[in-house]
């Protein structure tokens, strides 16, 4: 079974049908970039994963773990809230606006979970976060206030907090369509090597140049489907739809 | 000149019934902010049950009268239930102040909670802390800031209101000088007694916004 295995999961929002039995798996080490116009669900898609928001069906596997299975609403899971959580920690989400703590330094909002999820002692979880903040390339920034950091500097420091809980998958919602275009290369390079590290990725993004050189598979979502998926080559060289030929001409 | 020497032999007495009006503000505060906390997190919980019921404690007491608050704990109650009588006016009016300031603070802290981004709740529980600990650790710690000017107009308005206690018999500022104006037949008492209730509120003033200086250091 592959690391994730999504099975038709539908969303709606009242009347508004956003996800419609939507079905994806996506193995261990497998980077996976989401593209698709606005409002084609690609946010509410990630979001489900890791319960921002709750389906009304389907089913999600993490790791072979039964984490959701829902029926017209009604959650058939037999899971506890403890189990589900400890699911829930294989993944972690790195949001479009960074969603840092501002009344945190640097190294309190990398620290922060470690300590108070996984009960860490307080010197191993610094000792990991000063690793993890080295790697995001800031350990000049260790005791800043985000409202000191650049946007490209937040996003980094996201990226280290989520890191900090040994996720054994990373989400991304456009993690760099907030940024300056001049602060986008140094997001990408991190999420790269994170790639090359065999971190398993969902990755939403406008950057296509970036889907090209990281994904495995890329994905196309138009109006709460899966429209189209296959390697980013094939994909972008000789789309199958309409809709995604016009969509790949209007960003590149 | 005579005026003068008056006024300087009222200020000590004034000053000293002036007591049970800065202890009564600042302890109604206190008690009313934590367990304004609580109200407020019933407020915007998820049971809905205690959420109508925090509602309709802010309704009720920010809905009727302080004075008619006072005097139920101090006259009506002990009616009821004889078993519940006061001994102690203070007392009294501690509890009908708290219970009231509660229902303002309550609002005052549902709203600070609710201006913070909802990002920051979200980001808090992907990394997997409870609701409880991301109130605690991020939530609530970053609407402290905003909290401080509102509670701070709580507080002068407390201090203002706590002259109600003079018909209970309690003598505070107000009542001590409404005495003296009495057997001195005089107005001249007010000019004291206001300046004192000015300073009072120009301190507290100076140090909420001192407080709020403090808390913007990571702005
Ligand atoms: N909380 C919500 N309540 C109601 N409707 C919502 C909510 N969140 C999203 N929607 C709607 O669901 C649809 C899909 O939204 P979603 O954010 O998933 O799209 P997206 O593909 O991420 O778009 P974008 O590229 O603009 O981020 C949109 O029509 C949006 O208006
Ligand atoms: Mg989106």
């Amino acid at each position: 079974m592959a690391l994730i295995e999504i099975e038709n999961i539908s969303k709606s929002f009242g009347a508004l049908n956003v996800l419609k039995d939507i079905s994806l798996s996506v193995e261990q080490g497998e980077v996976v970039c989401i593209i698709g116009p606005s409002g084609a669900g690609k946010s509410t898609f990630l979001r489900s994963l890791n319960h921002l928001e709750t389906i009304s069906d389907g089913r999600i596997y993490i790791d072979g773990k039964l984490l959701d299975d829902r029926k017209d609403g009604v959650n058939r899971s037999p899971l506890t809230k403890k189990e589900e959580s400890d699911i829930l920690l294989e993944m972690e989400i790195v949001f479009q606006r960074f969603n840092l703590f501002p009344h945190m330094t640097t190294l309190e909002n990398v620290m922060l979970a470690p300590v108070h999820v996984r009960k860490q002692p307080k010197e191993a979880a610094r000792a990991a976060a000063v690793d993890l903040i080295e790697k995001v390339g800031l350990s000049d920034k260790l005791d800043v206030f985000p409202s000191k950091l650049s946007g490209g500097q937040q996003q980094r420091v996201a990226i280290a907090r989520a890191l900090a809980m040994n996720p054994k998958i990373m989400l991304f919602d456009e993690p760099t369509s907030a940024l300056d275009p001049e602060l986008v290369g140094e997001v990408l390079a991190v999420i790269k090597k994170l790639a090359s590290e065999g971190m398993t990725m969902l990755v939403v993004t406008h950057e296509i140049g970036f889907a090209r050189d990281v994904a495995d598979k890329v994905v196309f979502m138009y109006d709460g489907i899966i429209l189209e998926e296959g390697a980013p080559a094939e994909l972008f060289a000789k789309p199958k739809h309409e809709r995604t030929k016009a969509f790949l001409q209007a960003v590149l | 000149m005579r005026n003068l020497e008056l006024v300087m032999g009222w200020l000590p007495s004034l000053i000293f019934a002036s007591r049970i009006t800065i202890s009564l503000s600042v302890i109604s505060v206190v008690i009313g902010m934590l367990a304004g906390v609580f109200i407020a997190l019933g407020r915007i919980s998820a049971n809905g049950a205690l959420r109508k019921a925090c509602g309709i404690y802010i309704f009720i007491f920010r809905g009727t009268p302080l004075l008619m608050q006072l005097f139920f704990v101090w006259y009506a109650l002990p009616l009821a239930i004889p078993w519940l009588a006061m001994q102690d006016r203070f007392l009294a009016a501690c509890i009908a102040f708290s219970i009231n300031s509660a229902a303002y603070q309550a609002e005052i802290i549902r709203a600070a909670i609710q201006s913070i981004d909802p990002g920051q709740m979200e980001a808090a529980r992907s990394l997997g802390l409870t609701y409880g600990q991301a109130m605690r650790l991020v939530i609530i710690p970053q609407s402290i800031k905003r909290l401080i000017p509102p509670v701070g107009n709580e507080f002068i308005m407390v201090l203002k209101d706590t002259s109600l206690v003079s018909t209970i018999a309690l003598v505070d500022l107000m009542k001590h000088t409404s005495q003296i104006q009495s057997s001195a037949a005089t107005a001249l008492v007010y000019l004291p007694s206001a300046c004192l209730y000015l300073i009072f509120t120009a301190v507290f003033t100076f140090l909420f916004n001192y407080l709020e200086k403090r808390h913007s250091v990571y702005e």
